[in-house]
């Protein structure tokens, strides 16, 4: 059980990396992450759980991090925007936007690379219409969002192909 | 910070829970908080200890029973719902519904006690559940007891849970092959909240032998409307006899106005939703909708 209390002692790991802080029982995940932590990737939009923009993936689960206490937190496994990359090399999917332009504004852009690392974990080849199921959680106020749907199109494509090329050296060799 | 102070707990057992919120008047339970959260970061709500019950084991199961019903654990998820084989199976329905609520993440988070016991009449999964007949499993310190869903709901956030009480689990009956199941929203959005909304079950043989159909946002927690069961029971099931049976939703429902539809409106759109509810329930038992 973890005692009653309006502070908590909470252990989180982000990205592999444990933090252990004590934090006051009403701070929002999203504000821990980013004030306590300095973790700014994650961004806070609209603070009522309705634009995405501070998405992260918390025990494997896409979730929006404004949308939970950090006391909920206590134990869990994080994943966020910074570390999609690997040793400044950007991942598949970040590329991607890259290379199709896939931003508007560009404030949901941590949000909407989050929830497409997700959707893609879940379903590799998605069509569009579940690319945009996907992205649901992270309509903002722009429209249209053609350019992202086409980056997350295009990774998941390039992902099955190097995959493709793979089982065929395997089944080269 | 956007929350006044409070105070967080998260207990081992429902037992536990229990305790928790019999020695503490202002105590809450936190499930999935994809409601919660949102209450308490606009202060409406005065909350002194929140009972974080999301990851308790006992509250986060689905079995089947002998005569065919499912058991679902309180703190499962709508996404955990979607992909589930045992409602899948025969209550595919409950796994469709839940996948159309908002947004994956909300769907990663959100439970189906969290969505019945806030009571919020465009919460998605209590019309199906009045119409499907499910039994709310309640537990307290004095054990266990069983409401029926139709009478679980009892006004704009307000349920038959008491202080001191904790929904455990939901009981869902076994769907008859000779049974379909329709579900139609008019909303604002695609999977977003419902202007108006129905859910009927519908049995049929040659005619319809049994009818539920219950209307959402109508009034401020889902109605089953008894003069459309009565005309639908004994017809033939044409979408005529099915457009009459809608015809009879009328002056008896006052509901809320709000800047999405006038009360007058919400009834016109009540008639079309339900009316599609059952065609749609129709189609499936007729085999021209696939799956229920």
């Amino acid at each position: 059980m973890i005692t009653q209390s309006a502070t908590q002692a909470i252990e989180v790991t982000i990205n592999g990396t444990t933090y252990r802080r004590v934090v006051e029982s009403r701070q929002l995940l999203v504000h821990f992450i980013r004030d306590t932590l300095g973790l700014t990737g994650t961004h806070i939009g609209c603070d009522t759980g309705s634009c995405g923009a501070c998405s992260i993936i918390m025990n494997g689960k896409l979730v929006k991090s404004c949308m939970l206490l950090a006391p909920q937190a206590d134990g869990a496994v994080i994943e966020t925007v910074e570390g999609l990359g690997n040793d400044g090399e950007l991942s598949t999917l970040q590329e991607s936007f890259r290379d199709h332009h896939g931003l508007q504004c560009g404030y949901c852009t941590p949000g909407m690379l989050m929830a497409a690392t997700y959707l893609l974990r879940n379903n590799p080849s998605p069509t569009e219409e579940e690319i945009r199921r996907g992205i649901k959680g992270n309509i903002c106020r722009c429209t249209g969002y053609v350019n992202i749907v086409r980056s997350i199109k295009a990774a998941a494509d390039s992902t099955q192909a190097e995959l493709g090329d793979s089982v065929a050296k395997e089944v080269s060799k | 910070m956007l929350l006044k102070s409070v105070e967080y707990v998260r207990p081992d057992s429902v037992a536990q829970a229990i305790e928790i919120l019999e020695s503490n008047e202002g105590a809450a339970l936190l499930a999935g908080g994809q409601s919660l959260v949102n209450i308490l970061k606009h202060r409406v709500a005065s909350v002194d200890v929140l009972v974080d019950i999301a990851s308790l084991e006992e509250l986060r199961f689905i079995e089947t029973h002998p005569d065919g019903s499912i058991e679902i654990g309180a703190c499962v998820t709508y996404d955990e719902l979607d992909h589930s084989e045992v409602v899948r199976s025969n209550h595919e329905m409950i796994a469709w519904v839940a996948s159309h609520i908002e947004d994956q993440q909300i769907r990663n988070r959100g439970t189906i006690g969290g969505n019945c016991c806030l009571s919020d009449p465009t919460n998605n999964l209590p019309p199906l559940l009045v119409s499907m007949d499910a039994t709310m499993n309640i537990q307290s310190s004095k054990g266990m007891r069983q409401v029926r869903a139709e009478e679980f709901f009892k006004g704009y956030l307000m349920t038959a849970v008491q202080p001191g009480e904790i929904l455990k689990s939901i009981t869902v009956p076994r769907v008859p092959s000779d049974v379909g199941i329709g579900y139609v929203s008019l909303s604002v959005g695609e999977d977003s909240k419902a202007i108006v909304r129905s859910s009927a079950w519908v049995q049929l043989n040659d005619v319809i032998q049994d009818a539920r159909v219950v209307l959402a946002r109508v009034a401020p927690v889902p109605v089953r409307y008894q003069p459309m069961e009565e005309a639908l029971r004994g017809s033939s099931a044409t979408p005529e006899d099915i457009a009459r049976a809608a015809s009879l939703i009328g002056s008896d429902f006052e509901p809320v106005a709000d800047s999405h539809g006038s009360s007058e409106y919400r009834r016109e759109m009540a008639q079309v939703v339900a009316k599609r509810a059952v065609l749609e329930a129709v189609d499936k038992v007729r085999g021209e909708g696939g799956s229920k």
